[in-house]
């Protein structure tokens, strides 16, 4: 009995005991884990840019492009000595498209990694969220994904800088090609969530100059896979122009759908978004003929020596493959901000905002620079026509350059209209 | 010769000392987790996950009400933890509210949608009940997405900052990441505290009786319908309550947060951890992003080991990892 008892308390004391070693053990843990990451940290000054952007998901092949376009301004950074000498590092993390997850990652660039700056994020959403985290903290973000919210002054900090074109300016240059030369009757296809309507909104502001009649206004889920329902609306509509303001796979099905319903004699199909990877991916067929906007095709070699230089050198690291719109923002972000931080001589935040507000800079497409207001890069929109079958020398000529929108404050939303001053 | 004998004996002797070590946690189980979370962020890579961990550990325990002591699957959590957030989120940025004003908010209103949720699904039973939460909780999405103006829509509610916190006796900024994770601690703490209580109480073990035998505690003259709604309800409230602290983590309030594929989330936690144990949520928790953040860094192909390691755990540890230990231990 007393035995009993007495056995009793020694297995509670000596459990006791062993917790306190578990403590003891788990105090030691502690008080080692952060010491090791701190001899890791204090090892290099380098400049570190944080780069979230959706590795995984449905633009997965577009992150990667950026990814590998952003480490290539890094190293023509560091191949020209760096800042005196200290070395640019990019830290590529997986955001998964989700708000959460890049504001997680953010935290972890910014608290964990030091990172001096942030760019990157594939999506207007997500951009939104990174920069919110990182304009709390006070560090500078530079998004290379278009959206028109981000220009807003309700998103809008002195660290927030968009790299991206916005919807309001590639739908404004589109609809200024398109509209005088293939009519005013104009209907539109629109996905429905905030890209789709930011869009179509800039159509309509660049179109009320040309007195154009909306004849249509069909909206269709995200990711629809089949259009029948909606195409005949718009036939029946008899539109000159229709407007594709919908992005990636939807772009894609809603173009070949159209293409057997036979729209394309009736109409002229528009997008402005019009994407290298997604045409390539697409065929030639169901993009044959349509007219879009975008930052950047390779053909522009021919004309830009900036953009000659870019895709060489890409063409160098990447089998002969020329790079993609997409991924061209990625080269461009990074680079003008390491042109910004060159030209301050320091990583030190507000010098490198000045610096970048003062930057003039030519990356792969023309000279750029951002507004003063907004921080949006100012930059040509530069129109194509996608080409037959026929008419491709290889499988990468698949665009025709046939017009551009040059860099003009005067195309972007006005700053009062954005909520400033 | 006799050294053999000797080396089982010391075995046998540790053996015994890790079991009393776990028997000794399960029984103080508040100050386990409590001992084990105040030096969790020192063994964490980063504060920012261990915050994240907190959180969702907080948000599988609520689920874990309903699922594992209820004995019953809901498909509908996220939105509790979506409300809550949302409503500390619009709170702040939209009517500037302190702090502890927008946190009660958003357990409140949290609390009146799993009051509503509840009150429409409880009468329906096993998969029925999963769909119905799971129809009901689309709803509150698309009722949120719709409403673009209070809610920011697809893009999130952003700019939900708090910042500068002054308690009269101290004062911190939650931008300062240890300091966050303490702000969190304090709320995640009591939370589980008052849900130690309540299973600790004659209510706690009414649900127990409900998910063993549903009839039999009907005719031990319980109200298993109130009882299954009131448990509902909480479970809702700890969840929102782990909805509105992800807002302040991450000052935004993603759309996400309201997507069925958290609420999926939540179900496997809770049985990676193991369903029915007090810690088992927040192992799962743990292990789940911890697995998820770490393999995120190695490869681009992280789904894949990811949803290996949960095949092995439910094919060969279907108590899940925390059920697993108590059950060797109790062996």
């Amino acid at each position: 009995m007393s035995e009993d008892t007495k056995n009793k308390t020694v297995s509670k004391g000596v459990s006791r005991r062993s917790l306190l070693k578990g403590v003891a053990a788990g105090g030691a843990l502690a008080a080692t884990g952060p010491f090791l990451f701190n001899i890791a940290q204090a090892a290099e000054t380098s400049i570190k840019i944080g780069f979230p952007v959706p590795l995984t998901g449905p633009y997965g092949s577009e992150a990667k492009e950026q990814a590998a376009c952003a480490q290539m301004a890094v190293d023509e950074f560091n191949a020209a000595g760096g800042l005196n000498g200290r070395m640019a590092k990019l830290l590529v993390r997986d955001d998964k498209l989700k708000s959460g997850e890049a504001a997680t990652r953010t935290l972890e660039l910014i608290e964990k990694d030091g990172a001096d700056f942030i760019a990157g994020s594939l999506s207007a959403s997500v951009q939104l969220a990174v920069n919110s985290v990182a304009k709390e903290r006070g560090k500078i973000y530079v998004s290379i994904s278009q959206s028109d919210a981000i220009n807003e002054a309700k998103h809008f900090s002195k660290y927030t800088f968009h790299e991206a074109m916005n919807p309001h300016m590639t739908a404004g240059a589109v609809g200024r090609y398109v509209f005088p030369k293939k009519g005013k009757r104009v209907a539109f296809l629109i996905a429905d969530y905030a890209y789709g309507h930011e869009m179509a909104r800039g159509f309509k502001a660049a179109g009320e100059a040309f007195g154009i009649e909306v004849v249509a206004e069909v909206q269709h889920p995200l990711a629809t896979k089949d259009f029948s329902t909606f195409l005949p609306r718009i036939q029946a509509a008899r539109p000159d122009v229709l407007c594709l303001c919908n992005f990636g796979y939807d772009q894609m099905n809603s173009l070949k759908q159209s293409t057997n319903f036979g729209m394309k004699e009736q109409m002229q199909m528009v997008a402005p978004a019009l994407l290298y990877n997604q045409r390539r991916a697409g065929g030639a067929e169901a993009y044959d003929g349509v007219i879009g906007g975008t930052n950047f095709y390779w053909g522009l070699e021919d004309t830009i020596a900036s953009a000659k230089t870019f895709t060489d050198s890409y063409r160098k690291a990447n089998n002969g493959k020329p790079p993609s719109d997409y991924g061209a923002y990625g080269y461009s972000g990074v680079g003008g901000l390491l042109k910004a931080v060159t030209a301050a001589g320091t990583t030190e935040t507000d010098a490198v905002i000045t610096a970048m507000e003062n930057l003039k800079y030519d990356m792969y497409k023309g000279e750029q620079y951002y507004r003063k207001c907004d921080h949006q890069s100012v930059q040509s929109v530069y129109i194509i026509e996608s080409k037959s079958e026929a008419k491709m020398a290889n499988e990468y000529d698949v665009f025709d350059l046939v017009g551009v929108d040059k860099a003009n404050e005067g195309v972007l939303r006005s700053c009062s209209d954005l909520g400033f001053g | 010769m006799s050294e053999i004998p000797m080396n089982t004996g010391e075995m046998q002797v540790s053996g015994r000392r890790l079991s009393d070590l776990v028997k000794l946690v399960a029984r103080h189980r508040v100050i386990a987790v409590l001992a084990f979370m105040s030096v969790f962020p020192f063994i964490m890579p980063y504060e920012a996950l261990a915050v994240n961990i907190l959180i969702y550990g907080l948000f599988a325990l609520g689920f874990n009400m309903v699922f594992g002591y209820m004995g019953v699957l809901s498909f509908g959590h996220a939105a509790f933890f979506g409300m809550g957030s949302y409503g500390t989120g619009i709170a702040i940025v939209h009517f500037g509210a302190p702090w502890p004003v927008a946190i009660g908010l958003g357990v409140v209103v949290a609390g009146i949608t799993a009051m509503i949720m509840g009150a429409m699904a409880i009468r329906s039973r096993g998969i029925y009940f999963a769909m119905v939460t799971l129809a009901l909780a689309q709803c509150v999405y698309y009722l949120i997405y719709q409403m673009s103006d209070w809610s920011g829509g697809e893009d999130g509610l952003t700019g939900v900052t708090i910042g500068e916190i002054d308690l009269g006796v101290v004062s911190f900024n939650l931008l300062d990441p240890t300091a966050k994770y303490y702000f969190m601690f304090t709320f995640v703490a009591l939370a589980v505290f008052i849900f130690s209580r309540i299973l600790a109480s004659p209510f706690g073990a009414v649900l127990e009786a409900i998910r063993e035998n549903e009839n039999r505690a009907r005719a031990c003259g319980y109200n298993v319908q109130l009882t299954k709604w009131i448990t509902f309800v909480i479970s809702g409230l700890f969840c929102g309550l782990a909805g509105a602290l992800n807002a302040i983590h991450l000052s935004v309030v993603p759309i996400e947060s309201l997507h069925y594929h958290l609420s999926g989330q939540a179900v496997m936690m809770a049985l990676l951890g193991g369903m029915g144990t007090f810690f088992g949520p927040f192992v799962g928790a743990m292990a789940f992003l911890l697995l998820e953040d770490v393999i995120t860094l190695i490869t681009i192909h992280w789904q894949l080991f990811l949803g290996i390691t949960f095949m092995i755990f439910v094919l060969f540890f279907p108590k899940g990892i925390w059920g697993s230990i108590l059950h060797w231990v109790s062996r």
